[in-house]
């Protein structure tokens, strides 16, 4: 009973963790999908978000799930001024180098940690919220069970957030005109641009979007995890593992892949050791690309074709 | 190039400034320690340690008549950046003797590049015990080591608690690896069982799938060697869980200091910690040093905080003692060191396989209602313990 236990609680645990992990890289699939450029400041951006979500709660007593609707257009602001002025002229420069918005990226990450220690310290910050070590517990509802799961309260809820979010993006991309725009331009750069498509708009709002997405993501993480100016890296690895499993651009991709991977950790951490978890996601991630460098997209794409 | 100009008639005017200082009697200290990166939050408090110790000193009329100026410089918690700056401030500087860094790793590459060099390192804070089992010459060591933290928990443990079982979970550092390695040898010397032994990588988000592998194990005892932010989530999941053992321990670093009840708010609610040193401690300076910290920073300092403080008058009392500042008398005047600190008593001595270590009592902390209060031993104590303590879901 208490491997059962054990296993279920796993599950549950991994599925919450791929939600997330899956709204971080959301953005950044979609990103990479509409402009070919791996978004290396990501977890950065997130960060910013989870200090404007910090300080609101800290000074105006802002629940941290509220002020996504406050951090999210800021982020899409920034994200517009971002595209307009620094990646898109850095896109028409000549350079031996093919990349040089994703070396810019790396600039704009390692600017925004420094600025955000220099400006805030290096202090930890979180955002200690009534229910934060709260959870429905089985037993109180089934008195009789014979094993004990819980779910926990702010999880739980920054998980729904996610899949809220996944939605609202997916209907947007499927029913605006906006979102049509944009996946013509992901699909086909040269016909949308004879198609009459502003690329240069959609790449703006690309962007910002993309943004939009990651500020959610440190909006929902904030009550279950903390802030500290260098913690950008680790989810912008988080992310780019996600990306590249799920197949380089793919929405859908990401999702799925960020379910996998949180699965992947947790199951890791049960059975084999938490110290492993690092090493086997970049282990999946090197199997992904040798064995599936379509991703989880190549899949999804072969199964549609089939049909 | 208008901007180079600038640069360079800034940077002129630096050096026209430090020269300025240097002409007056000044004795310069170069301090390696993590300004940024994740460990930034220690360097932080250990800076504002040591200079409260240098405007004590200077007002007293400095080392040996010279004005004390102490220079940080960032390590940004990087081992390679600690030995470069060191490696500069011996070479470059001819500092007569070294001290500072955070952690165990940095401190190591530090110890390294002294001994090689020949001039003396006063270890401040890195607990690893290798450091002093090297037989280094010229690496002498305040704080005591990994192994010694838990003394105290131990006595605790053994005393009242009598448990016949322990789950550790520890982070993958330097750090956590030592302390979790000590306690399987404690373990073992009083009989408990370890029925868990698991490491995590710093900065992880979900713990619950080990600790939910630590419920099914069922423990008497949950020991953590973790930083703070890790030790309050591990705290906070363990309550969402509700793992029932009969003590929550950390030891000592995340569990110490006071950020570590504000983030996990009740959830930090009677977990005891193995620490070196609490405000109310009863040494003497120590609560003097603790007042006027806070007063200044508005918190009480943590133990590395104390550390600091200490570790500036433990090099002002070898300096004044050294016959020359050459870096054998340096050391020599080190290994004679016998005096009482605001960290408590120092003195550096060979045994148990140790050369230049300063060994020393270690106390216990408990959180008891939302405060950090020292609980054992009992003739150091501020608060009476509370045990046994309540399962969770019979708490509030």
């Amino acid at each position: 009973m208490a491997q059962l236990e054990l296993f279920l609680q796993t599950i549950i645990s991994g599925f919450l963790l791929g939600g997330l992990y899956g709204l971080i890289a959301l953005g950044m699939a979609l990103i990479m999908g509409v402009m070919r450029v791996i978004n290396l400041a990501h977890g950065d951006f997130m960060m910013i978000a989870m200090y404007i979500s910090y300080w609101l709660f800290t000074l105006l007593g802002i629940d941290p799930y509220l002020s996504v609707f406050i951090a999210a257009p800021a982020l899409f602001l920034f994200g517009l001024v971002i595209q307009k002025y620094l990646m898109t002229p850095v896109m028409k420069v000549e350079s031996i180098l093919p990349h040089n918005q994703v070396i810019m990226t790396v600039g704009l990450a390692m600017v925004f940690s420094n600025l955000a220690t220099v400006m805030f310290t290096g202090n930890y910050r979180s955002t200690p919220v009534s229910y934060a070590s709260s959870a429905w517990y089985l037993t109180d509802y089934w008195k009789g069970s014979p094993i004990e799961l819980s779910l926990s309260m702010p999880w739980t809820l920054s998980f729904i957030m996610a899949v809220l979010i996944t939605i609202a993006l997916w209907i947007f991309l499927m029913k605006t005109d906006m979102g049509k725009s944009i996946r013509a331009t992901a699909q086909d750069l040269d016909a949308a641009l004879l198609m009459g498509v502003n690329v240069d708009w959609v790449r703006m709002v690309t962007f910002g979007i993309g943004l939009v997405l990651v500020a959610a993501a440190g909006c929902v993480f904030l009550p279950i995890y903390y802030l500290y100016p260098a913690l950008g890296k680790q989810f912008t690895n988080v992310g780019f593992v996600i990306t590249v499993i799920g197949g380089m651009g793919s929405t859908h991709g990401a999702v799925i892949g960020g379910l996998i991977l949180g699965l992947f950790e947790s199951m890791t951490a049960t059975y084999i050791g938490m110290g492993w978890a690092p090493a086997g996601r970049f282990g999946i991630f090197v199997a992904a690309l040798v064995f599936l460098p379509g991703g989880i997209a190549s899949i999804l794409r072969k199964r549609r074709l089939e049909e | 190039m208008k901007r180079f100009g600038l640069v360079l008639s800034s940077l002129s005017f630096v050096l026209l400034l430090t020269c300025n200082v240097f002409a007056q009697d000044v004795l310069k200290l170069g301090i390696p320690l993590p300004l940024t990166g994740t460990n930034a939050k220690f360097g932080e408090i250990e800076k504002k340690a040591y200079e409260i110790a240098m405007e004590e000193i200077n007002a007293k009329g400095g080392i040996k008549g010279k004005k004390v100026v102490l220079e940080f410089e960032d390590s940004q918690g990087k081992p390679e950046v600690s030995r470069s700056i060191v490696e500069r401030l011996i070479d470059v500087k001819k500092q007569p003797v070294v001290f500072g860094e955070y952690s165990s790793s940095s401190s190591k590459a530090v110890a390294a590049v002294a001994e090689e060099r020949k001039v003396p390192y006063l270890v401040v804070t890195g607990a690893t015990d290798d450091i002093t089992q090297q037989n280094y010459k010229y690496v002498f060591r305040m704080n005591p080591t990994n192994n010694y933290y838990t003394v105290g928990l131990m006595s605790f443990l053994k005393e009242i608690v009598k448990p016949k079982s322990i789950a550790i979970l520890y982070e993958s550092s330097d750090f956590g690896t030592s302390g979790a390695e000590d306690m399987v040898l404690q373990a073992k010397k009083y009989g408990m069982e370890v029925l868990v032994k698991e490491q995590y990588e710093k900065g992880a988000v979900d713990f619950k799938p080990i600790l939910s592998k630590v419920k099914a194990a069922a423990p008497d005892v949950i020991y953590m060697v973790s930083y703070v932010m890790d030790a309050a989530l591990l705290m906070r999941q363990i309550k969402e869980l509700r793992i029932d053992a009969k003590l929550y321990a950390g030891g000592a670093a995340g569990f110490a200091i006071p950020e570590f009840i504000q983030n996990a708010k009740e959830a930090s609610e009677l977990v005891i910690t193995a620490t070196l040193w609490s405000p109310q401690v009863k040494y003497a300076g120590a609560g003097a040093f603790a007042e006027k910290y806070k007063k200044l920073h508005q918190d009480y300092p943590s133990y590395h905080g104390a550390e600091a403080y200490s570790a500036l008058y433990i090099i002002k009392d070898v300096l004044d003692r050294a016959k020359s500042w050459s870096a054998d008398d340096i050391r020599d005047a080190f290994r004679k060191t016998n005096m009482m600190t605001a960290f408590g008593p120092i003195k550096f001595e060979d045994k148990e396989g140790y050369t230049n270590q300063n060994f020393m009592d270690t106390l216990v902390m408990q959180v008891i209602k939302g405060k950090h209060a020292t609980i054992w031993p009992q003739k150091y104590a501020s608060e009476k313990y509370v045990y046994p303590i309540p399962r969770w879901r019979d708490r509030k």
